[in-house]
């Protein structure tokens, strides 16, 4: 059964006999608990009762029992995934998440309270009292360095980084440059090394010292790990191979023109050149319709 | 001459493996010919072992195979825990001396051992696989040690491995290259320069020659040699092979079963052995 036709079987919070959001008060209370464990140590990965969910593990259950855990139904909802309002991942889990709370739901950035997203932050910059809740495949930063979990462990509990500072070193003497794309390690807060989950490098700066709570949810691997505001987050960089950001340089939004933005590239059909666009849809459309380029 | 403090000191150092029981020790040791208790089996890899290394000095650890000698070596180096002992450290250097002044650091959590290791030990093992990554360039393997030291400058660290590697005889143009390749002479090279690299107090070598060809152990003894003379470091050689223990070492402690059975200055243990078992090691070893 496709998660479309699961939530089309699923009753209205209103006449149901489940709890709001789905989740149980019990459950909740207990991913609220962790959830402020993690707030109260930056970084870290706390441990949590992954439940199961109407959606297949891998398919964001962490970061869709973190909102359903800490939505009330005065809050705004909007769900992205890679950027995108229109993903029929995105749609789904909204369309879910509606289903089960009756939040009200938006597009817009600048509206909505809790955000839950997969693979991007929004360009607009996210305000005090907002909440962006990330969908984590994989939470442990240290996995590709060191296979065993205990071990892992041990070098977070000890801040025994190096063999990450080595992966990074024989990048450089391999390639000349550091070659992680997405999923780019991060220092946070001074004391532990984070996944920040699959965002392109374009979104590492702005989780630094940031004004919003950005939370983090693997449902696979039953961990929570959290950003509060105003908290440092370092990409890890050489002093002589500084970190970087993905180069747009002389590239423009085909749609909206902006020329700040995280692009995705597309191969025109008809002319076969390459043509770009915001991956940030409802920011596209927002700059688009601003400029006069849309109507409605 | 001048008798400084030791820069270690050791006493009592234990190592069982198994249960233990009331008769562990006084039913193994040399006067049995044997280190495992009768009674329940316990392995005393080795027991009551007392030991100084002085600055700048060369201390020997000689025995058959089985006697404990890599058991003290690790147990020194913190790779395994010891079950009873103190180890005392005078090292000089400032940072450590502080967290350290007069505790015994076998207590220490693992992460405190770390540190300790980090700061003023190097290692040299018989088998490069438990020294090095194999699968990392030998430069990355140096680089590590410096990482762990907290340099964050590639640059740097590319010139100080290098520095290092040409000081230990090993091809700087390899540097990139992962010591897999490397020929087993090569590969305890590497070993040594990335022992050296965050300039130890402390130099621990296990069985370093142990499985070389002989023209190949002449050159790694030499190279020991030459660096001991520039960097003037405190060392445990530990060997069962007397001609390496003449070489390199002032002072020794000849072990047999898990137990100290002689200790003294090389040159007259070597002449004048005491023990009935060093005087079979020494009049074996000359023929
Ligand atoms: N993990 C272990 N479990 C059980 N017994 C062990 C273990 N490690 C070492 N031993 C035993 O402890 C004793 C001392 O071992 P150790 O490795 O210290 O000897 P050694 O003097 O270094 O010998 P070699 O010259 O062969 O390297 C041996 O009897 C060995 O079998
Ligand atoms: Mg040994
Ligand atoms: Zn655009």
């Amino acid at each position: 059964m496709s998660l479309a036709e699961s939530i089309e079987q699923l009753p209205e919070q209103k006449h149901a006999s489940y709890s709001f959001a789905f989740i149980d008060e019990g459950a909740k209370r207990e991913i609220r608990r962790q959830t402020l464990k993690a707030v109260a140590i930056p970084g870290y990965q706390v441990p949590f009762g992954s439940r199961d969910m109407p959606v297949a593990r891998g398919w964001g259950t962490g970061g869709l029992q973190l909102t359903l855990s800490l939505i009330g139904p005065d809050d705004m909802l909007k769900v992205i995934d890679q950027g995108s309002d229109d993903s029929v991942n995105a749609v789904n889990i909204r369309k879910f998440i509606e289903r089960v709370t009756s939040v009200n739901t938006t597009t817009d950035t600048e509206k909505a309270s809790v955000i839950q997203t997969r693979h991007r932050i929004p360009e607009e910059h996210l305000k005090d009292g907002q909440i962006l809740i990330f969908q984590v495949p994989i939470p442990e930063p240290l996995r590709d360095v060191e296979p065993s979990e205990r071990e892992t462990r041990r070098m977070h509990a000890e801040a025994d980084y190096s063999r990450m500072w080595l992966f990074l070193y024989e990048d450089i003497v391999k390639y000349n440059q550091i070659t992680i794309g997405s999923r780019y390690p991060v220092m946070v807060g001074g004391r532990y090394i984070m996944d920040p989950s699959p965002i392109p490098r374009w979104d590492i700066p702005r989780l630094h010292m940031g004004d919003a709570l950005f939370l983090f949810g693997a449902g696979r691997e039953k961990r929570i790990y959290a950003i509060p505001p105003h908290t440092t987050v370092e990409p890890l960089e050489f002093d002589d191979h500084r970190f970087n950001v993905e180069d747009f340089t002389d590239k423009v939004c085909m749609r909206c023109g902006s020329e700040n933005t995280y692009l995705d590239e597309l191969v025109d059909d008809a002319t076969g050149k390459r043509i770009y666009t915001c991956s940030d849809t409802a920011y596209c459309e927002k700059a688009a319709r601003q400029k006069g380029l849309l109507n409605g | 001459m001048l008798i400084k403090n030791p820069i270690l000191t050791a006493t009592n150092l234990t190592k069982r493996y198994g249960p233990g029981c009331a008769k562990c020790l006084e039913q193994t040791g040399p006067d049995y010919g044997r280190n495992q208790c009768p009674v329940c089996g316990t392995v005393i890899a080795c027991a009551g072992v007392d030991l100084a290394i002085h600055p700048q000095e060369v201390l020997g650890v000689v025995g058959e195979s089985g006697s404990g000698k890599s058991t003290v070596i690790k147990m020194l180096h913190f790779d395994i825990d010891a079950d009873d002992g103190h180890v005392g450290l005078h090292t000089g250097k400032i940072e450590t001396d502080n967290r350290v002044r007069n505790q015994n650091v076998l207590k220490f959590s693992s992460f405190g051992k770390r540190q300790i290791r980090n700061a003023v030990m190097g290692i040299v093992y018989q088998n490069p696989h438990l020294g090095l990554r194999m699968n990392i360039s030998a430069g990355g393997n140096i680089a590590e040690r410096l990482l762990m030291a907290g340099w964050r400058n590639v640059g740097d660290m590319r010139k100080r491995s290098a520095m290092l590697l040409d000081k230990t005889e090993v091809p700087i143009s390899r540097m990139d290259e992962a010591p897999r390749n490397f020929s087993g002479g090569m590969q305890q090279r590497v070993q040594i320069a990335k022992a050296l690299s965050n300039e130890p107090v402390l130099l621990l070598l296990d069985e370093v020659t142990t499985g070389l060809d002989v023209s190949v152990q002449a050159r790694v003894l030499d190279l020991i040699r030459k660096l001991q003379q520039e960097m003037d470091v405190a060392t445990l050689v530990v060997s069962h092979d007397l001609g390496v223990i003449r070489m390199l070492t002032t002072r020794t402690m000849v072990m047999k079963n898990g137990r100290v059975v002689e200790a003294g200055l090389t040159d007259q243990i070597l002449e004048d052995p005491q023990h009935p078992y060093t005087q079979l090691l020494v009049s074996s070893a000359l023929h």
